[in-house]
């Protein structure tokens, strides 16, 4: 009994390997994987004993062949991105739906749009100069204590002679309803500049004959101010034209904001405006009372862009469109925008209305 | 949110001669996804503009000439210089045959013309003091030259007539 335990207690602290199975192999059909491992060469005999201290040879070939700048250049199609990247969702689903795309600031947004590029000459001249020239001019002193009259209030109340005034909504100004925007006195945070700029073209001959007046109004459009127009449907019906409402596509406007907005003021104002024959200015009546200046340009007028100029056989010649040209300052008052764009170079001409 | 309004007619088919026709707005609260598109840009090129007075800026467009240089603009039209006597009597003479005209035959064929001559008597004053300067500093550089180059030769003579 004493002398069949410890063999027992032997073999089982002894390691696997040395102690012969308790089963003979040819006995034994099946299969166990602690079996096969223990049948394997040991892991530890793959490790180099001195291979730090050796250093490492290559073969002679495989360095010659080693080409990176070759390899990269005959691979026909681009390797896959190394890093996963954000893919902005292709459709907005609201606010409440789990995935929502980032904001248009975000350069992976399908909106991102990259720029400012450059600093454009006019936005220079404005802060170098004119900024300072209209707070100047604009500048109203007030002795210390002083305190501005009260005004009557923008909209009148109702005066109770009639029991059917009460909980009534107030009342428009007097002399019509149109309520004027507030003119703030201009201060160093309310300078005027130049907000955006709107061309636009009505082509009257696009319902009357083909659209072909249109592609073309809209090309040129782009062509001068860098920006791909939208088209626009009639509102209104012209029965001398054969306009329709809601019908006949016959405008085509672009909106320029920011770089394109100063590009196209700076080329409009030192290129094009000195070369229209004839051109007495922009007339001073116009404007909507609220900052905006508008001036029309003859098709011949439009021809004169350098961008229409330098292949002007693209253009049918009579198809190049006249436009209108809306400058929306952050002026409040006409008389405002008008001095700010004079001060850039816009010439005024006749009774200037303010 | 987007309010998606369904227009329904009460009239079964719409006869425009009797002008009203009654409009039933139907207004049912709808969110479908909206397809956001990506913004399409023209392609632009930088260009490098020259104004007539040599001054130089950049900007973006669309016309792929790299320079383009303007015989024209707010440098030399009269309505941005309004001051400038030089612009307010231009006269188109870039072959030079107006002044060759007028050293052949003199100016008396635009002696009518009083406001414009003043201008060019003005001209012609300038042109004889801008003439005289030169012939001066002409004059000057002359003697300087001469006395330059008769320097070392003098010396030389000199020295020849030691030997």
């Amino acid at each position: 009994m004493a002398a069949s335990e410890p063999s027992r207690y032997l073999a089982r602290s002894l390691p696997r390997a040395i102690v012969p199975a308790a089963r003979s192999q040819g006995l034994c059909w099946r299969r166990h994987a602690s079996d096969q491992a223990a049948a394997k060469p040991s892991a530890l005999s793959d490790l180099e004993s001195d291979g730090l201290l050796k250093g490492t040879t290559t073969p002679v070939e495989a360095a010659k062949s080693f080409d990176p700048v070759a390899r990269a250049r005959a691979r026909k199609t681009q390797l896959p991105r190394s890093r996963y990247q954000f893919r902005s969702p292709k459709y907005d689903r609201g606010p409440l739906h789990p995935h929502r795309p980032p904001p248009p600031s975000d350069p992976s947004s399908r909106l991102f749009v990259p720029g400012p590029f450059s600093l454009s000459r006019v936005d220079q001249t404005h802060e170098s100069t004119i900024a300072s020239d209209i707070l100047t001019l604009c500048y109203v002193h007030n002795p210390p204590g002083f305190k501005p009259p009260p005004k009557a209030p923008r909209l009148r109340t109702w005066d109770d002679s009639s029991p059917y005034h009460k909980n009534r909504s107030l009342r428009g100004p007097r002399g019509g309803d149109v309520l004027r925007l507030l003119r703030k006195p201009i201060t160093f945070n309310n300078i005027p500049k130049l907000e955006r700029i709107t061309i636009h073209s009505y082509v009257k001959n696009a319902a009357k004959e083909n659209s072909g007046w249109l592609h073309v109004a809209g090309m040129a459009l782009q062509a001068i101010s860098n920006v791909k127009v939208t088209t626009y449907r009639s509102k209104t019906s012209v029965a001398k034209w054969y306009i329709s409402p809601g019908r006949d596509a016959v405008a085509a406007k672009a909106e320029l904001h920011g770089e394109d907005m100063e590009h196209f003021f700076g080329k409009l104002l030192d290129i094009v405006m000195p070369r229209l024959k004839d051109w007495p200015g922009v007339k001073g009546t116009s404007g909507d009372s609220s900052g905006n200046i508008t001036f029309g340009l003859e098709p011949e007028q439009v021809a004169l862009f350098p961008e229409i100029e330098v292949n002007y056989d693209m253009y049918p010649p009579q198809m190049i469109p006249g436009c209108h040209i809306t400058l929306h300052t952050t002026a409040k008052t006409d008389k405002d925008a008008r001095l700010l764009l004079s001060a850039m170079g816009v010439p005024f001409y006749g009774k200037l209305v303010d | 949110m987007s309010l998606h309004t369904t227009l329904r007619r009460t009239a079964a088919s719409p006869i425009i001669s009797q002008g009203t026709t009654a409009t039933t707005f139907i207004c049912t609260q709808c969110r479908h996804a909206t397809l956001l598109r990506r913004p399409k840009r023209p392609y632009t090129f930088t260009q490098l503009i020259t104004l007539s007075d040599g001054s130089t800026f950049t900007h973006r467009t669309t016309s792929p000439l790299p320079v383009y240089r303007s015989t024209r603009d707010t440098r030399n039209s009269l309505m941005w210089n309004p001051t400038s006597n030089k612009l307010r009597n231009m006269e188109d003479d870039e072959a030079g045959r107006l002044a060759a005209f007028r050293a052949k035959f003199g100016r008396n064929w635009d002696a009518t013309a009083p406001a414009a001559e003043e201008g060019v008597e003005g001209e012609k004053e300038k042109e004889e003091a801008r003439k005289a300067a030169a012939k001066e500093a002409e004059e000057e550089e002359d003697n300087l030259l001469d006395l330059i180059s008769s320097f070392g030769q003098e010396e030389a003579e000199s020295g020849k007539k030691k030997k």
